[in-house]
């Protein structure tokens, strides 16, 4: 690929934004013959750097009609990049099930019918068997097979996650992607590169990763209930009486805990949790546990648990399959749908949801299509509780209490979400009121999304941002290293506004119009019952949007005027 | 005055413990007397009366505070944790 291409977009993200936009994907159907989904890497994987072994898959998104980019960790990246390649663009449709092989440089289609309708785990590991174990892999499940609209691709156990890429690949009938490469990408500066490296491993054990690493990410969860920012019951509330009995503390008391780390890791943040019924242990974070215990009002960890597990075997984002369970929940307690079975609290109900999902059949089908279509479907208003921004179900943190992140969601090209913008880091300091946010909160909030843009192009793990003094310097040091490029912390800083900017074209030419940047009409109307402070108002919202998009040199309404150079 | 602390996350796992009680009419001195009674918790989470980067103080689950010379009042709880909320 051209470098001056790869150096305004990178990798990963910005990269695969400019790609899609080049091949027209923005006006397509994502679930037709005309879509186009890319896997893409960057320069940096493959470098001795901790946590660059990473890739993203951007496509627009089934769920959200807008860009979509999920990413994900180890091998699959390193072998994908030595077959030679900076990305992988699918286009078209295949007759019938199909695995994609990249064989160095050579590609070939071959027949996925054996495959179709095992899980994530087992089509790995059936393909490996065939094809051999130097192969890499990433699948879809069952969920991506029947087009679930917010199913995931998955390898290793790890998943592209949000926004659906699972069903776009189902859609072309694509099973799998099997790479194996022997091509290794010289460095520029070997010898200054490994010593960086180093440095920033070094670095990487400090106290900035020590939750991550020690605790995991789920020990935000009896941090945010004390905040009052934990959503629970479907947003209905900000706090839940069962927090403590499944908190990581407690479950770290109660059963076997172990440690493990994406492919190039230094961090080491996952922690798995043995299950009682003796199936293994599962890997629990922060968004699996909130979307499976306080927003389905759950507070049986075993429960939790099996709910991760069935999502990881059929390929399903757990955010969104729990946030729409949660609103369908909700739904039935006001008596909108005839599902009297699904209460909060009740986890057989939780589980036999999941399955649903993936039956396509009655209540699954409407849960298949996510919070914001069923909505549409269920009438009597309830797209106002809806917990979805551009459709993409929301993640764990209440916005009325964190008002700058509820800019962030706002905004957010793909949706709500965490990890595109990390708005939610103005809130936990002393910058801002976050329950009473102002202007002031603009400037902050677009320097965590183009923060998060840089980070997933380059592409670095977003658990390593607080290791560095000086990002956009330290981050211009890597890429000199490995490329040659005399980057400069300023190049940085315009190719991040690029990259966020093309999400934004791709949006516009997508269909986006200004009124979807808000949040559910709940979270603009109801304070938080625990919290009177914690109240936004549409007025005030729109406000925060508005001086947003003027920050970003755009017009009021969200429009772009300006290139980035 | 004696003000209420809780820790979570990392605080709590240096400290040994959700709930403690501590010394102080300000912010620094509250992390002082922290560190005395926990020096584990002053190793990673404190240093002198100030927090160490990646650590932050919020009153009473109100308004979140990092200067040692933030007043306090009778009745705050100081809740001691992690910065990075991500995940």
């Amino acid at each position: 690929m051209a470098g001056d291409r790869l150096r305004s977009f990178l990798g990963g993200s910005g990269l695969g934004v400019d790609i899609l936009l080049g091949e027209g994907a923005a006006e397509a159907d994502p679930l037709s013959a005309d879509s186009s989904l890319v896997f893409v890497f960057s320069p940096l994987v493959g470098s001795p750097l901790t946590t660059s072994a990473k890739f993203a898959v951007v496509s627009k998104s089934p769920l959200t009609q807008r860009i979509n980019d999920s990413l994900a960790s180890s091998g699959f990246a390193l072998a994908g990049k030595k077959t030679g390649h900076d990305a992988i663009l699918l286009t078209g449709k295949a007759p019938r099930p199909t695995v994609v092989v990249i064989d160095d440089g050579e590609v070939r289609l071959e027949p996925a019918g054996d495959l179709w309708g095992l899980t994530n785990q087992a089509a790995q590991d059936r393909l490996r068997d065939r094809l051999g174990s130097d192969f890499q892999v990433a699948t879809i499940g069952p969920a991506g097979e029947r087009l679930v609209r917010y199913a995931t691709i998955s390898h290793d156990g790890r998943h592209a996650g949000r926004g659906g890429s699972g069903a776009v690949l189902g859609a072309k009938n694509i099973k799998a992607i099997a790479v194996r490469g022997s091509q290794r990408t010289p460095w520029a500066h070997p010898r200054e590169l490994v010593e960086l490296a180093k440095r920033l491993s070094d670095k990487s054990f400090g106290p900035a990763t020590a939750k991550y690493r020690e605790l995991g990410t789920a020990t935000n969860l009896l941090a945010f209930n004390r905040l009052n920012v934990l959503p629970t019951r479907n947003f209905q509330q900000g706090s839940f009486a069962g927090a403590q009995a499944i908190s990581p503390e407690q479950l770290s008391v109660t059963r076997e805990r172990t440690r493990s780390s994406c492919v190039a890791c230094t961090i080491g943040c996952e922690h798995l949790y043995g299950m009682q019924n003796g199936d293994g242990k599962v890997r629990l974070e922060y968004e699996n546990l909130f979307a499976f215990g306080p927003l389905c009002g759950i507070d049986d960890p075993e429960i939790v648990l099996q709910a991760c597990k069935r999502c990881d075997e059929l390929g399903l984002d757990t955010i969104s399959a729990g946030g729409t369970i949660a609103f369908a929940m909700e739904c039935a307690e006001r008596d909108y749908i005839d599902e009297p079975w699904l209460r909060f609290g009740d986890g057989a109900a939780l589980l036999r949801g999941l399955e649903l999902i993936v039956s396509g059949q009655g209540l699954g089908r409407l849960l298949a299509d996510g919070s914001r279509r069923m909505a549409l479907e269920v009438g009597h208003d309830s797209i106002k509780f809806a917990p979805q921004v551009k459709g993409l179900e929301i993640p764990g943190y209440d916005p009325r209490g964190l008002q700058t992140m509820a800019l962030g969601f706002a905004v957010g090209a793909r949706g709500a979400d965490h990890n595109r913008s990390g708005a939610y880091e103005v809130d936990f300091s002393d910058a801002v009121d976050r329950r009473n946010v102002g202007s002031e909160c603009v400037p902050l909030a677009i320097e965590t999304e183009n923060k998060a843009a840089l980070m997933d192009s380059l592409i670095l793990c977003k658990f390593l941002r607080g290791v560095f003094s000086d990002f956009y310097a330290e981050a211009a040091e890597m890429l000199h290293l490995v490329t040659g490029w005399d980057t400069s912390a300023d190049e940085l800083r315009r190719a991040a506004a690029r990259i966020v900017t093309a999400k934004k074209r791709f949006n516009i030419l997508a269909g986006w119009t200004p009124a979807e940047d808000t949040l559910p009409d709940r979270m603009l109307r109801d304070a938080l019952p625990e919290d009177a402070r914690a109240q936004l108002s549409p007025g005030r919202l729109a406000a925060l949007v508005e001086a947003y998009n003027r920050e970003r040199g755009w017009t009021r309404e969200g429009f772009i005027v300006n290139e980035i150079g | 005055m004696q003000v209420a602390v809780e820790l979570f996350g990392i605080p709590r796992a240096r400290a040994g413990l959700s709930q403690a009680a501590a010394a102080g009419s300000t912010l620094g001195d509250v992390l002082a007397d922290l560190a005395r009674q926990f020096p584990p918790l002053a190793e990673t989470c404190i240093d002198g009366r100030s927090l160490r980067p990646g650590f932050i103080v919020n009153l009473s689950a109100e308004r979140f505070v990092t200067s040692p010379e933030t007043p306090l009042s009778e009745g705050d709880t100081v809740l001691l944790l992690s910065l990075d909320a991500g995940g």
